[in-house]
Formats: structure tokens, C-alpha cells, sequence
């Protein structure tokens, strides 16, 4: 059956000439590459353009994938800097990831969720809502590293970065990200009371 | 030294050494904060691990699709060259080689003279390959044409190459 085939059988077969393999190929790491998009972009309809652009970047140059490492690690390099190159053209602030004083910040979304009292919010929506709050870097990383099934070397090499300094990077993303959590969980209880 | 916190960390990834592992190990058998602290990060690990991965929409693989329609993925260059190509360019050369060793080893005129101690090697060229013969394609009009074709290959590939560098810093 055509899902079971491995990322490189995809890659084979669209290089012979078979783009559904493509297609399916897209389909596979859609969610992915879209939620990282988004975690630069804070906005659905960037995203879809950016997470497009990296997909047809990628079938532009497919033969140029080495095949040393993983398609899916290729394929994040490719989100990573088409992401920043539509940042610096966006003219986004994206300061250091080390900059406590610089976080992006961002209204939150109107949703059906706001209507909701606080029992009836999963913990993952606060997730999710804290993870929204992060610098982009910080929010790639551990995605990357939650989701992505990527090793911190992987992250490295897709990020284009020493492993040492995305281990460094992945320990204040998630500090960070830990206080997020805590001040928005602490914010809607005071909200309740 | 690292913070409690980020060696607990490195702990949960795996990514200490052995000897830290065990140090560690023995550390949350121990210290209640540091089994504390253990099982604090260990519960946020597994929080983290829940985050949802956004949906794009339902048209995305049909826009990307519909976009590359019409191209063909760039292939790698070793799958893009004909094997067959290469064959018949070693063959060239082996067949010319060859032609030129047999009238070489044809023309050289192995018979020594009585009482000659030395060997003469006496290669007689063809008329056809004489010197001034040779001498006479490379006229002025030759080489002017020759110059002038070069030229016009030069600029087709700088145009290419330009159009090629254009293209790429459109995508």
C-alpha cells in the first residue's frame, strides 16, 4: 500500500517521475511543517503560505536531497529559513532568543474556548496558548523536539546551529515555556475567583 | 556546574554520560528535593509531549500540487547523466587511441641495419599529416571563425547562467 512506504521510496518515485508519491509525501508532513510555520508566523494564513513555499522549495530541489539524513530533517531546514526569510521581509521583531525583555507579544485569540470556565479547558490548550506566547526559536525547538521526532543532532543540523547550543536553547525554551504555563493558568483562576 | 534543574533535564533526554546518569540516579534515590524536583519535570516532559500540531486547510495539498503541476523535480545529477553517454565517450577515446598506436606501430621501421649498434627508430609521418600541410587550416580566416564561434558560445552561456541565477533568486 502506498502509506507504508518510507519517506525515500516517496522520494524515488517522484524523482521518476510520480507526483502523487508527492502527494503523499505532502500529506504525511503537512501538520508538521504547518505548526512550525505557525510558530513563526502567530497567523494561519502566512503559515499556509510559508509551509506551501517550503513544500515546492523542497520538490524544486528534491534532487539535491543527500539522503544522509532524515527527509523530515531536510525538510525542516528548508521550513526554518524560508520561515526566517519571511520574518526579515515581514519585518517582525525576532530579537534573541536570549533576550528575556523582548518576548513577542500577542493578543489572544477570540475562540469558542473563552466562553468556557476554566474546568473545561484542557491542560493542552494552555499548552498550546503558552507555546503561542514563545519567541519563534524557543517554540521550533520544542516542537521539534516534542513533535518532530528529531534528535537534538537533527535539530542542529535543520537549524544549522552546534547540538551543544540547541541543548542549551532547548533548557531555557522550556523554562520559559514552564512559566508561560504557570502565569496563564494562575491568570485564569484569578479570573474565576 | 549545572543547575539541578538542567541536569535533571539532560537525565530525562538521555543525553548525560553514564557516569552522570548513575550519579543522578543515586541523587533522586536520596535527596527528597532532588526527587522532588525529578518528578516535577518529569510530569511537565510528559505535558509537553501532548502539545497538538496545527491543521492546515483542506485545499493545502491540492495548492501544492496544483503549483508544481507542471514541473519535474530536479533529479540528481548522477541520475540525470546516460550511462550510455559515458560509454560512448570512453569508447571514442579507446577506438582513437588505438588507431593511433596500430599507425604508429605501422609506419615505425623495424629492421636494423647490419652492423649498427643502435636502434633507429625511423617513424615516417603521412603526407597528409606533414607540418605545413597541418599548417595551412590554421589561416587567418580559420582562426578568426574559430574566435568568433567561441565568442558566441561565451555569451549564450553567460545568458544561461544569468537567466539560471534570476530564476533562482525569484523561488
Amino acid at each position: 500500500m502506498q502509506s507504508k512506504l518510507s519517506d525515500i521510496e516517496l522520494i524515488e518515485q517522484t524523482l521518476a517521475g510520480n507526483q502523487q508519491a508527492y502527494a503523499d509525501l505532502v500529506k504525511r508532513h503537512q501538520r508538521f511543517v504547518f505548526t512550525l510555520a505557525m510558530r513563526f508566523t502567530k497567523g494561519r494564513e502566512d503559515a499556509e503560505e510559508v509551509a506551501q513555499d517550503c513544500f515546492i522549495k523542497a520538490y524544486r530541489n528534491l534532487g539535491s536531497f543527500q539522503q544522509q539524513s532524515k527527509f523530515s530533517t531536510w525538510l525542516y531546514s528548508i521550513v526554518y529559513t524560508t520561515a526566517m526569510t519571511f520574518l526579515r521581509k515581514k519585518r517582525v521583531d525576532t530579537s534573541s532568543i536570549d533576550d528575556d525583555e523582548s518576548y513577542i507579544q500577542i493578543e489572544n485569540k477570540p475562540s469558542a474556548y473563552d466562553t468556557h470556565n476554566i474546568e473545561n479547558k484542557s491542560r493542552s490548550y494552555y499548552l498550546n496558548q503558552a507555546i503561542e506566547q514563545l519567541l519563534p526559536d524557543d517554540a521550533t525547538i520544542i516542537t521539534m523536539f516534542y513533535k518532530g521526532e528529531q534528535s537534538l543532532e537533527e535539530i542542529a543540523q535543520a537549524l544549522n546551529m552546534e547540538a551543544n547550543t540547541v541543548k542549551v536553547k532547548l533548557f531555557r525554551a522550556r523554562q520559559r515555556l514552564k512559566e508561560k504555563l504557570e502565569r496563564n493558568l494562575k491568570h485564569e483562576v484569578k479570573e474565576l475567583i | 556546574m549545572n543547575s539541578i534543574e538542567e541536569q535533571l533535564w539532560n537525565y530525562i533526554d538521555g543525553s548525560c554520560t553514564l557516569a552522570e546518569q548513575q550519579a543522578i540516579s543515586g541523587l533522586i534515590a536520596q535527596d527528597e528535593a532532588w526527587r522532588i524536583k525529578y518528578n516535577e519535570l518529569l510530569k511537565l516532559n510528559e505535558e509537553f509531549s501532548t502539545m497538538d500540531l496545527d491543521e492546515p486547510s483542506m485545499a493545502f495539498t491540492y495548492n501544492v500540487m496544483e503549483t508544481i503541476r507542471t514541473e519535474n523535480a530536479m533529479k540528481p545529477l548522477k541520475a540525470t547523466i546516460n550511462k550510455r553517454i559515458i560509454w560512448g565517450i570512453a569508447a571514442f577515446f579507446i577506438v582513437t587511441i588505438a588507431a593511433l598506436v596500430i599507425f604508429a606501430l605501422s609506419t615505425i621501421n623495424w629492421s636494423v641495419p647490419a652492423g649498427n649498434t643502435s636502434f633507429d627508430l625511423n617513424i615516417k609521418m603521412p603526407e597528409q599529416l606533414d607540418s605545413n600541410h597541418v599548417k595551412s587550416f590554421f589561416s587567418g580566416g580559420v582562426v578568426k571563425g574559430f574566435l568568433f564561434f567561441d565568442l558566441v558560445m561565451g555569451l549564450f552561456l553567460l545568458d544561461a547562467y544569468l537567466r539560471r541565477k534570476q530564476s533562482a533568486k525569484q523561488h
